[in-house]
């Protein structure tokens, strides 16, 4: 534990172990039994180190800082010009990778029952898209940054494509297709923000920034600004995106789709935190972010109301949501960032809830049309209550967890003067409401139709040649419901990881 | 009067090369087209990173045994650039081997390259 804050072990072991296990599983190819150990393993000692991690820095280009008076340190604690690739591993990089990790695990075991053949690749690639929202979340420069987003967009297109169906197919082509827009305007924009400081490393080129008073004065800053902007809205499906990123997590297995929305938010709250630090001194940066948050929110949750299909509903509210994450962070005060990042976290875990109910659904073989099947609540009482447990705490209904931070993004609303967005946070969270016990009633609890054959394997392709629902995806739900009732009656368990991060932001933000 | 320079022309092809691309990209309807055109754009990108970078009359950003390490600053191109530009050819390498697999998947599920027609009906 007695590292030097600037080599910070657990760092480089976090990026590492996914890559390897991706190219081990891979090349194992078909070899389940070794595929299973191997990943499972992997998967338990990235939580394991996610954490016991004390927090710290690791500088990639081994130098040290140079000290402005003059003279060199290798200690974050001291100001110098850091000049390096940066990974920082603090409060809100620990618990939103501790959930991402355990995510990992259960979405690793799920998908070895799921799968019968060829999914050494498939694995490979939840592994990599583990690691590129690891990067995302944990990088303190612009070419880990940049890398970080491309190289997710590609996973993300691998992961949904790997269904093998015709519509995620064309879902992946689509998303890969307007990657590389997003993708070029992202490297543009850090080209411009780096033609202009000099530096690499973001702490560094705030500080520069602010030095030289660059603020609203740059034109050129305004136009890495938009780029960076296009990169954001593309990366966390945000509109006018929103139906690229929609059509991914609707034609993905829900299971993976856990870890796709799960990457997204990373991304948001990773991009949205770092757009906030460099370009805060912009006028109108805050309220064009707020605007495309608004917009999202309320275009996901009016098009999860018109789905008849339960997957396409938990698709356009994980959309709606992710405006909610943006809109905290967008407000740019402690309290909004505060709520923004905690409703990230909750996010991840009720979303999680009803996409595993939602894979468990396609074990009784009818689809998830509302039209196709109905009265799963007979035959199946504990995964009911499950799905209405998640569906609470999305509608943030108390003592479940979304309740504690859409109640700390209204208060945040209302604190800058903004009872509109106030308002539309509450309507967002009644649609969500109708919108989720719309499904919820005719899938589960309206009576049964004969056309259900409970067990029986389904014909759809994620549960091809498997009948029962497997006992992991219980476990899963009990430990996920577990979590959302004890944030939701104690929200300071999450809160104090997050404080930190929202006053350096607002505060020091060349600190990350 | 603007200084017709090196930087301004590298700067002018990089905008022809990614509006060229950008139009076949969002424009034409075949498949192949498009990845064409996406390679066009990426080129685009990274002749604009380069040129960025690029400073009159200055040295590689190594700094040599016996170089000044006052004007090295100055003559110095910007590294970022060029650093860039080589990680966004593999990733566009990438991006290519993965549009070019899906297009063939798709291509052997529908029998046809026309976008319009590919993507049609995509709901189930």
């Amino acid at each position: 534990m007695n590292e030097p804050i600037t080599n910070l072990w657990s760092i480089p072991l976090l990026i590492v172990i996914p890559i390897l296990t991706a190219i081990l599983v891979n090349l194992l190819y078909n070899k389940a039994n070794a595929i299973k150990t191997i990943a499972i393993s992997s998967s338990i000692t990235l939580l394991a180190i996610a954490l016991i991690s004390p927090f710290g820095f690791q500088w990639f280009t081994g130098q040290p800082g140079v000290i402005p008076g003059g003279g060199y340190t290798f200690s974050a604690d001291i100001f110098a010009w850091r000049l390096s690739l940066e990974y920082y591993y603090g409060s809100l990089q620990q618990i939103l990778i501790v959930i991402m990790s355990l995510l990992l695990a259960f979405v690793v075991f799920i998908s070895t029952r799921v799968l019968k053949k060829n999914f050494g690749t498939y694995i490979g690639l939840l592994f990599l898209l583990y690691t590129s929202a690891a990067i995302i979340i944990m990088v303190n420069d612009f070419y880990h940054l940049w890398i970080g987003v491309e190289f997710g967009s590609l996973l993300v297109a691998g992961v949904v494509a790997a269904s093998g169906e015709s519509i995620s197919q064309k879902a992946a082509l689509k998303y890969t297709f307007f990657s590389a827009l997003s993708g070029a305007g992202m490297a543009i924009s850090l080209a411009l923000i780096l033609g202009l400081t000099g530096y690499s490393n973001i702490s560094d080129a705030i500080r520069f920034m602010s030095n030289n008073q660059l603020g609203g004065m740059s034109g050129v800053l305004y136009v890495a600004f938009g780029f960076l902007i296009l990169s954001w809205i593309y990366a966390g499906g945000l509109a006018p995106t929103h139906p690229l990123k929609s059509d991914v997590y609707g034609a993905a297995y829900p299971h993976a789709t856990i870890l796709l929305q799960t990457q997204s938010k990373l991304m948001l709250v990773a991009m949205g935190l770092i757009i906030l630090r460099l370009f805060s001194g912009l006028p109108f940066a805050k309220e064009v972010m707020l605007a495309i948050s608004v917009i999202t929110m309320m275009l996901g949750v009016v098009m999860a109301l018109l789905q008849t299909d339960f997957r396409w509903t938990l698709a356009y509210l994980i959309i709606s949501h992710s405006g909610l994450v943006t809109v905290g962070i967008s407000l740019g005060t402690v309290a909004g960032i505060i709520g923004g990042l905690f409703q990230a976290v909750n996010d991840i875990i009720y979303m999680s809830i009803l996409l595993l109910c939602c894979e468990a659904v396609l074990y009784f073989g009818s689809g998830t049309s509302i039209r196709s099947i109905s009265g799963i609540a007979k035959s199946s009482p504990w995964l009911t209550g499950a799905v209405i447990v998640g569906a609470l705490a999305a509608s943030g209904i108390p003592p479940l967890n979304g309740f504690q931070s859409e109640l700390i993004l209204i208060q945040a609303a209302l604190g800058q003067g903004l009872p509109e967005i106030a308002v539309i946070i509450l309507m967002v969270s009644v649609t969500t409401f109708i919108a989720l016990f719309k499904s919820i009633y005719s899938i589960f609890l309206r009576p049964a139709d004969q056309t259900i054959i409970v067990g029986k394997p389904s014909a759809d392709a994620t549960t091809t040649g498997l009948s029962p629902v497997p006992k992991v995806l219980f476990l899963a739900l009990a430990v996920l419901i577990g979590i959302a009732i004890i944030l939701g009656v104690y929200p300071n368990l999450a809160l104090n990881f997050l404080n930190e991060t929202a006053m350096k932001v607002v505060y020091v933000p060349w600190v990350p | 009067m603007i200084e017709i320079t090196l930087q301004l022309l590298s700067f002018i092809a990089a905008a022809i090369l990614v509006i060229v691309g950008l139009t076949g990209m969002l424009f034409l309807d075949n498949l192949i087209k498009k990845i064409i055109s996406f390679t066009l754009l990426s080129d685009g990108v990274n002749l604009a990173l380069v040129s960025l970078g690029y400073v009159e009359g200055g040295i590689a950003s190594i700094l040599t045994p016996g170089s000044s390490v006052v004007d090295f600053p100055y003559n110095a191109i910007l590294i970022f650039g060029p650093g860039i530009v080589l990680t966004n050819i593999v990733i566009g390498v990438s991006t290519t081997a993965i549009l070019v697999a899906l297009t063939i998947v798709l291509y052997k599920r529908y029998g046809t390259l026309k976008a319009s027609k590919v993507l049609k009906g995509e709901r189930k």
